[in-house]
């Protein structure tokens, strides 16, 4: 086996006294305590701002007329890898134009694997992942978020597909007065 | 006889055949919308387009399914020109399309997705308004028809007045202005209009009864046989969460053809009614108390043999279902009559009303099962006529009774109370089951697996498509337990195959019919029994 011998350094009186290092150290020390930059923070009196981009809990979020979005169509469940989602859907009363909507919408916070991927599948832009980390509960039960409760956390997004706002609306449709 | 070659193949049809059809029979599928096997050719969706090379057209394209063969054509049916002249006509339809997909029953079966899914654009050209018309329309209690996604193939209103007899429905107005509409002083009232819910290619019509429940792709499809009434016909169980969701009639050409009956589709309900019994019910000191359910087939079977020893069979009636499979009541025959020696057996008849199309007067599933089994009062016996007066008389003193009930007849429910003793097989508590001293708890048909013979003798399978609830156990397997008890030294029959297999050598009619034969999930499932017991 090659080897190669490696000559002992050879310390000088000061090096062997160890004090100057401990000296050092010691300075480094109180620069840093001196210069008091925080590192930790005071969660939770001091809410913690998270990144762009974050993928927090998954959300239902309402237009700014008040409608709930989701059309339970689940497309959302259909993709969801732990089927973390489950949707009820029900028909919508009266003439409602959209006709159908979730009648339930459950979330099983337990199962979910923050993957975004409902949010991409959903074609009516009604669910997204929210900044919403935290949230807790006593019991699995607990743990699965109801339609309201999930609609809360979501809040209203202006933006995006209305599915119930027809061209109609805007007061312009070809087709004239039934004879 | 014409010889056409269809995309390099040749195939020698009868004269009159039409391409799209010379097509199917070579497994080519050519896309539809308004063409159906069964209803007549109306060749106005123009998506079967086809290229014909052969005699030369002034176009190279045109519709496969009015076209009718003949001898040295050529035809290409997914050549570039194929293609392009489908594609011109997907954008056409879809001009006016909602896309209502993701609140569309339809989606997911939808032929408008899978053509466009093949040969469509991914982005409408087309800017202007789209033509509105009604949603949302009640044709009548089961049916909700949707205009703007309607493609006015006509495939509905030539059903009902092709296939149903009734014409209910017509084409109303003209140009984009046109939909389907209840005709003028008619209403949908036919028994057969729910057919066009299947029918319709597209999620313009569909079912009340299932409308949201479930996304199609989530349903679990089990082919299986419908037991409401003695045509048996061809169906396929859409089942979730343990729950039937829907039934939709699947193609069977000796039985059904593509069709089924409203009430066949409808009468489900039943199956997930609170009152399925989900435990074996044992009298202890004058009222039903659970039971272990082994244990409850062993006291059945210990009142039946105390009883015969005692007293004989003669003063034992059974009554077993035309209800349960051809196994069932196989081995149902097997312990009363073989076992037990009982000559009192009969069926509950149900009779109602029926036409000359699917359904029958007979409203048991399995009747003609039952008595080729041989399932039928003997010279002299009890029958379920003259049970009531043969329990006052004394004669009978002890009854058996497998998936069926006599709650319809209130002399013979009374007559009950007088029996030395009686065991219930049934699904349900029934007034009967309520009367009893052992209740085993059987299924119902979507619960388990086995076969049935239709009016004309055609032997169709069941499968289970559900768990049964609690404890309840498929009736053959209670069955099983009973002849189990009865002949602990023979080997064991509660597997359905196994069972056929014997009732095969057991009753000539039939034999001959392969048990995995039936298993399909298209195509022909029935194998005729009845040609041997004429
Ligand atoms: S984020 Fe992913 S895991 Fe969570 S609900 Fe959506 S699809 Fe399911
Ligand atoms: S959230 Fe979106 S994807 Fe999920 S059911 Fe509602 S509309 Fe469909
Ligand atoms: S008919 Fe078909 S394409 Fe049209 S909305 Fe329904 S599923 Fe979508
Ligand atoms: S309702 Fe359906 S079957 Fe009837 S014409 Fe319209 S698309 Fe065709």
């Amino acid at each position: 086996m090659a080897y190669k011998t490696v000559e002992r350094p050879v310390l000088t009186t000061a090096e062997k006294l160890y004090l100057p290092a401990v000296m050092k150290g010691l300075g480094l020390t109180l620069k840093y305590f001196l210069k008091r930059k925080k590192f930790t923070r005071q969660y939770p009196e001091e809410p913690t701002v998270v990144p762009e981009g974050y993928r927090g809990l998954p959300s239902l979020v309402k237009d700014d007329e008040g409608r709930v979005k989701c059309v339970a169509c689940s497309m959302c469940e259909w993709v969801c890898p732990p089927e973390a989602i489950r949707v009820i859907p029900g028909e919508l009363p009266g003439d409602d134009p959209v006709e159908k909507g979730p009648k339930e919408f459950e979330l099983d916070t337990l199962r979910c694997i923050f993957c975004g991927l409902c949010e991409e599948a959903c074609p009516e832009e009604a669910i997204f992942l929210s900044e919403t980390f935290e949230y807790c509960g006593r019991s699995r039960e607990e743990m699965i978020f109801g339609k309201e409760k999930l609609l809360e956390i979501g809040g209203v997004r202006a933006e995006g597909v209305k599915k119930w706002k027809k061209e109609a609306d805007a007061g312009f449709s070809r087709k004239g007065p039934r004879r | 006889m014409p010889t056409l070659t269809i995309d390099g193949r040749e195939i020698t049809v009868e004269p009159g055949t039409t391409v799209i059809r010379a097509a199917e029979m070579l497994g080519i599928h050519i896309p539809r919308y308004c063409w159906h096997p069964g209803l007549s050719i109306a060749g106005n969706c123009r998506i079967c387009q086809v290229e014909v090379v052969k005699p030369k057209l002034r176009f190279p394209c045109t519709v496969s399914c009015n076209l009718v063969a003949s001898d040295g054509m050529e035809i290409l049916t997914d050549s570039e020109a194929a293609r392009k002249a489908r594609a011109d006509v997907m954008e056409f339809l879809l001009l006016n399309h909602p896309l209502d997909c993701p609140i569309c029953d339809q989606a997911g079966e939808c032929l408008l997705q899978e053509y466009s899914y093949a040969v469509g654009r991914d982005k409408s050209r087309f800017d202007e308004e789209k033509v509105h018309k009604s949603k949302r329309v009640r044709f009548s209690e089961e049916i909700v028809y949707d205009g703007e996604r309607c493609i006015l193939c006509t495939r509905c209103v030539r059903f009902m007045k092709e296939v149903a007899g009734e014409e209910q429905l017509a084409v109303v107005e003209r140009g984009d202005h046109a939909e389907i509409a209840v005709a003028y002083g008619r209403e949908l009232t036919s028994p057969y209009s729910m057919n066009i819910v299947d029918l319709c290619p597209v999620g313009a019509l569909t079912s009340a009864d299932f409308r949201f429940k479930s996304r199609v792709w989530f349903l679990t499809n089990v082919p299986s046989t419908c037991t409401s009434c003695a045509r048996g016909c061809s169906i396929t169980v859409g089942a979730r969460w343990e729950k039937i969701q829907r039934l939709t009639p699947r193609e069977n050409p000796d039985v059904n053809r593509w069709w089924m009956c409203d009430h066949g589709r409808l009468n489900w309900k039943y199956v997930h009614a609170p009152d399925r019994l989900g435990k074996a019910l044992v009298k202890d000191a004058g009222r039903l108390a659970p039971a272990d359910t082994d244990e409850a087939v062993r006291r059945a079977h210990q009142l039946v043999n105390r009883f015969v020893t005692k007293r004989g069979a003669d003063g034992l009636f059974g009554l077993v279902s035309a209800r349960l499979t051809n196994e069932e009541i196989f081995l149902a025959r097997e312990y009363l009559a073989g076992v037990a020696g009982v000559k009192n057996l009969d069926v509950r008849p149900r009779t109602g009303e029926g036409d000359d199309f699917l359904i029958t007067a007979d409203k048991n599933p399995n009747s003609l099962g039952a008595s080729l089994i041989g399932i039928a009062p003997e010279e002299g016996a009890v029958g379920l006529e003259g049970f009531a007066e043969a329990v006052k008389a004394g004669r009978i003193r002890g009854a058996v009774f497998f998936g069926e009930d006599v709650d319809h007849d209130p002399e013979a429910l009374a007559a009950l109370d007088s029996l030395e003793f009686l065991v219930v097989m049934d699904y349900h508590l029934t007034e009967t089951a309520r009367k009893a001293d052992v209740v085993l708890p059987g299924v119902t048909w979507a619960e388990k697996e086995g076969t049935i013979t239709n009016v004309d003798g055609w032997v169709s399978r069941l499968n289970r498509a559900i768990r049964p609830p609690g404890e309840a156990r498929p009736d053959l397997s209670l069955l099983g337990g009973l002849l189990a008890a009865a002949r602990p030294e023979e080997e064991g029959l509660d597997r359905p195959e196994a069972v056929f297999e014997a009732l095969g050598k057991a009753v000539p009619a039939f034999a001959g019919i392969r048990y995995a034969d039936l298993y399909s999930r298209s195509g022909r499932v029935a194998v005729k029994a009845a040609a041997a017991a004429d």
